[in-house]
């Protein structure tokens, strides 16, 4: 409009001018148009963009028709509401979306074409959220080791054994719940609290860990199943996979139920988490209340107490820890675990287990070290046993390298009623790790036991630990 | 007085010509300087209404361990695919890990439960760009030269990228 205001000044000048000035005309005429055709290619990108900006809402509309139609099983005249409904909260959406400048339309219409070019990516952009009954849900990470040791202990073998197989599998339900668990397939027999029972040789299927969490934000997560009771660092940090621990097997302190452990590493209720506003200081909280474990003794059966408590009473866990910003790597943390247990043939006994633990963790150095109190009271009786546990572990990667060094303790006295056949165990153990890839670890260890009322052994057992 | 005459009519031509010139709007007076391109920048859905993060908030965001946006969204991580020169840069500078490292963490934060989902992993800048852009608690990076204005760019440490003291580049870092 400007361009055409001046083209008509300049006319109205030339026509009281001398004959220079109408030879000057047509050049000035030519010269003053340019910018209009300029303006007019100029618009051109524009209503490009703009139809393909429409193309792209209608491409929109059909994929919104045919996932509704999808949805509810029939084409065509009731999917239309909810489409038009859908198409709707879309179109402010796109139309939000900066306009470009005219220098970056045409790369803009590129990549409005671009996006246009693949739907079905889109449409699961578009709803990230939304289940879609007809795709599975499921990924599974699995674990995994194959063993050969030995040892000089009496009635001992060398053998080749297998280890856990572990598919962990979890889902996205929707943006705030998700399901996790860990379904375990593992060979030999069971040793509740030092006491070996079942067959060998025979595999059994465990769901290890069983849980529907829901996070509502960073400081409130609750999770509902079967879990890892957060006792320590350990316990919640390597689960059921070998492949992830820098040594063969877990501190004898945090072995499981089944394996001869003294802790009742497993629970059935509930458990909340999540962060601390506490700034540099990285606080993190645990509340957990389930079922807790097992106490009638001797026990022959699961001791985690899936689907009936042995009472009405619950057993409580709190468990507080830092990260702090200012050591990245470092963790400390206490806990305390309160459940009434109700062996056969004795008084109730209330059960404390206090729980210490500084932890120290980057990529190529780790020093894991916690210390544990099991406190059994029986109700009428002054007396009181307290088993206490520690140990130290220290690792350093050279490379694919990782020697390590661990040493633990164990001291139960002979008379404790709930596991009396625990006692003491202590000793080292050494190592050597070797990631041969990013999926797979060759361990080497070595240990020697000492314990109470037993001759002192050495063991050697050669690991192959593996994730698929 | 003619020589007048035509040099006035050559420079009003000139500006008309200046002002219909395409990108001269991008050029006006508020527009921002020139990007160098081996600036990161990191990217939200426009929805988000993050504008800054510093690198420690940073990190967290990266590798999982927040989960949300303050708002309550939860945060989708997109990640380009292992080996693009976008992700070497974010995993050396942000993250401090390299690749073993970086999968090993995540593989383990959603194994204990405490990542609630794995990144998302994308291979293009397009795609990236077309997923943020979609999901509204989505976090991405670009090579400041792919970036339009479908996404929002955040400052990092209070900078912006056009700015000298902007902590996030891509060649000039991973040459050394």
């Amino acid at each position: 409009m400007k361009s055409h205001t001046i083209a008509s000044a300049g006319w109205r000048f030339t026509r009281n001018r001398s004959g220079w000035t109408k030879r000057l005309l047509p050049l000035t005429l030519i010269v003053l148009a340019s910018p209009m055709c300029l303006v007019a290619q100029q618009e051109a990108p524009a209503v490009d963009a703009d139809k393909q900006t429409i193309q792209m809402l209608l491409q929109r509309i059909e994929k919104l028709e045919a996932r509704v139609s999808q949805l509810e099983g029939t084409p065509g005249a009731t999917a239309k509401p909810q489409t038009v409904s859908a198409v709707a909260q879309e179109v402010p959406r796109l139309l939000q979306a900066p306009a470009a400048s005219p220098a970056e339309e045409p790369a803009a219409s590129t990549r409005a074409q671009a996006q246009a070019s693949d739907p079905e990516q889109e449409m699961e952009h578009l709803e990230p959220e939304r289940m879609d009954m007809s795709k599975t849900l499921l990924r599974i990470r699995g674990f995994g080791d194959i063993n050969f040791r030995g040892s000089n202990q009496e009635g001992g073998t060398n053998s080749f054994a297998l280890g856990q197989l572990n598919l962990f599998v979890t889902s996205d339900i929707s943006e705030k719940f998700k399901f996790l668990g860990e379904i375990v397939f593992e060979s030999g027999p069971d040793n509740f609290y030092n006491v070996p029972g079942g067959k060998r040789n025979e595999f059994a299927v465990d769901v290890e860990r069983y849980l529907v969490q829901y996070s509502y934000n960073d400081y409130f997560n609750l999770a509902a199943g079967r879990y890892h009771t957060a006792i320590g660092f350990y316990n919640t940090a390597y689960h059921h996979s070998t492949w992830f621990q820098t040594t063969t097997g877990r501190p004898l302190l945090f072995e499981f139920e089944d394996s001869g452990g003294i802790l009742p590493i497993h629970n059935v209720g509930l458990s909340a988490s999540g962060r601390i506003p506490s700034g540099a200081l990285g606080l993190h909280y645990v509340a957990e209340i389930g079922n807790g474990r097992q106490s009638r003794s001797p026990l022959s059966e699961e001791p985690v107490q899936n689907e009936v408590d042995e009472n009405n009473f619950k057993a409580v866990n709190f468990a507080l820890f830092a990260r702090p910003d200012s050591i990245r790597g470092l963790q400390i943390g206490f806990s305390g675990y309160h459940d009434k247990l109700m062996p056969l043939s004795s008084p109730r006994i209330d059960e404390t287990i206090l729980a210490a633990h500084a932890v120290y963790m980057v990529p190529k150095f780790e020093w894991l070290n916690e210390v544990v109190l099991v406190r059994h009271a029986p109700d009428g009786s002054s007396e009181v046993f307290n088993t206490p546990g520690f140990y130290t572990q220290i690792a350093k990667r050279f490379g694919s390298y990782q020697p390590y060094f661990r040493y633990q303790y164990i001291n139960a006295s002979d008379r404790e009623p709930i596991f009396p056949h625990v006692g003491r165990m202590d000793g080292p153990s050494l190592g050597l790790r070797y990631d041969a890839s990013e999926s797979v670890a060759l361990k080497v260890q070595y240990d020697y036991n000492l314990a109470r009322h037993q001759q002192n052994y050495s063991g050697l057992n050669l690991q192959l630990g593996f994730t698929f | 007085m003619r020589r007048l005459l035509g040099i006035l009519t050559i420079v009003a031509a000139a500006v008309l010509l200046q002002e219909a010139s395409p990108g001269s709007a991008a050029r006006g007076a508020s527009a921002p300087p020139a990007v160098p391109d081996d600036t990161l920048a990191i990217i939200v859905n426009q929805s988000n209404t993050i504008d800054d993060l510093s690198l420690k908030e940073l990190r967290t965001v990266f590798l999982g361990e927040r989960s949300h946006w303050p708002n309550g969204r939860r945060i989708t991580l997109v990640m380009m695919d292992p080996g693009m020169s976008e992700r070497k840069a974010v995993l050396r500078d942000v993250c401090h890990m390299n690749e073993t490292e970086f999968s090993r963490h995540f593989l383990q934060g959603l194994f204990t439960g405490e990542v609630f989902v794995s990144p998302k992993t994308l291979s293009t800048s397009v795609g990236v760009r077309k997923f943020v852009f979609n999901v509204p608690g989505a976090i991405g990076y670009l090579r400041a030269s792919d970036v339009d204005g479908t996404v929002k760019v955040i400052k990092v440490n209070g900078h912006r990228p056009d700015e000298a003291e902007y902590p996030l580049r891509i060649e000039l870092r991973a040459a050394k």
